[in-house]
């Protein structure tokens, strides 16, 4: 959806339901285009978790140095969905 | 359409019929998107109210939130809310060629205002051109909006950008205009 919107046609879903319910498809693409919108939006904002890893509260600063400074969702990519998506061995 | 809207007698929660209801007054979305979401009753009750509340409520312009609707959802590649317009925004005034212009060369436009122009390019580089959207564009914004009518705005951009992502992968488009 994010990537390859185009892939997702009348196949894709077909398989969908073989897995998930109608209501869970709703579910799921509401769910997906909602973090779609807001990931890149909230990048922009550039803020950080308030909590460390361990749970300690720490400064944005310190937070920016932990997670990165700068947000996946800003980052340009040339990956294909399934490379984006594609688990490391 | 590949998820079938539930048909007008299927929902029957009073409350989501009401914000059917709405959505189809406005125009902004049709009776479609919010029947596609009525599969998922909790959900789309939820949505909806922040469909309408963020597009007609607030602090900022609903005919500048119009022109940014119909700019994202091209952006977005998607002609279901791509073809959709506000009737509200419509009886405000708001045409077409303003419409278009808001998706074309508007930073020379005299049309807009320079207020109106940064909101403009605030939803073009969003998604097209994110990492441009930094300190010393937020600085620009603040010279034209206050801090709670630029996260208006950019929830704004966000939300129905997120939803228009979704309905573009649905096949949907826009109901006849008797259809609603």
């Amino acid at each position: 959806m994010a990537l390859d919107p185009d892939q997702i046609g009348p196949e894709f879903y077909d398989e969908l339901r073989r897995h998930y319910s109608e209501e869970e498809i709703v579910e799921l693409g509401a769910f997906i285009g909602f973090n779609i919108g807001y990931h890149t939006f909230f990048g922009t904002l550039k803020f950080y978790p308030m909590f460390s890893p361990d749970g300690r509260l720490v400064s944005q600063d310190e937070s920016a140095r932990i997670y990165g400074e700068k947000p996946a969702s800003l980052e340009k990519t040339d990956q294909t969905a399934d490379e984006f998506f594609s688990i490391p061995p | 359409m590949h998820i079938e809207p539930l048909r007008p007698e299927e929902i029957r929660d009073a409350e989501l019929l009401e914000l059917i209801r709405r959505c189809e007054e406005l125009g902004v979305p049709d009776s479609l998107f919010p029947r596609i979401l009525a599969r998922a009753p909790a959900h789309a009750k939820a949505l909806l109210r922040a469909l309408l509340l963020s597009h007609t409520e607030g602090n900022v312009d609903h005919r500048l939130k119009e022109i940014i609707r119909v700019r994202l959802a091209r952006i977005a590649g998607d002609p279901y809310f791509g073809g959709l317009r506000s009737a509200q925004a419509m009886q405000a005034g708001l045409d077409e060629e303003t419409i278009a212009a808001g998706s074309g060369k508007f930073e020379d436009d005299p049309r807009f205002t320079a207020a109106e122009k940064w909101a403009l390019r605030y939803a073009r580089e969003m998604y097209l051109n994110p990492e441009t959207v930094d300190a010393a564009f937020y600085d620009e914004g603040k010279k034209h909006y206050t801090e709670a009518q630029i996260m208006e705005l950019g929830a704004f951009i966000a939300f129905h950008y997120g939803m228009q992502a979704f309905a573009r992968t649905l096949g949907a488009r826009p109901l006849p205009r008797n259809e609603g």
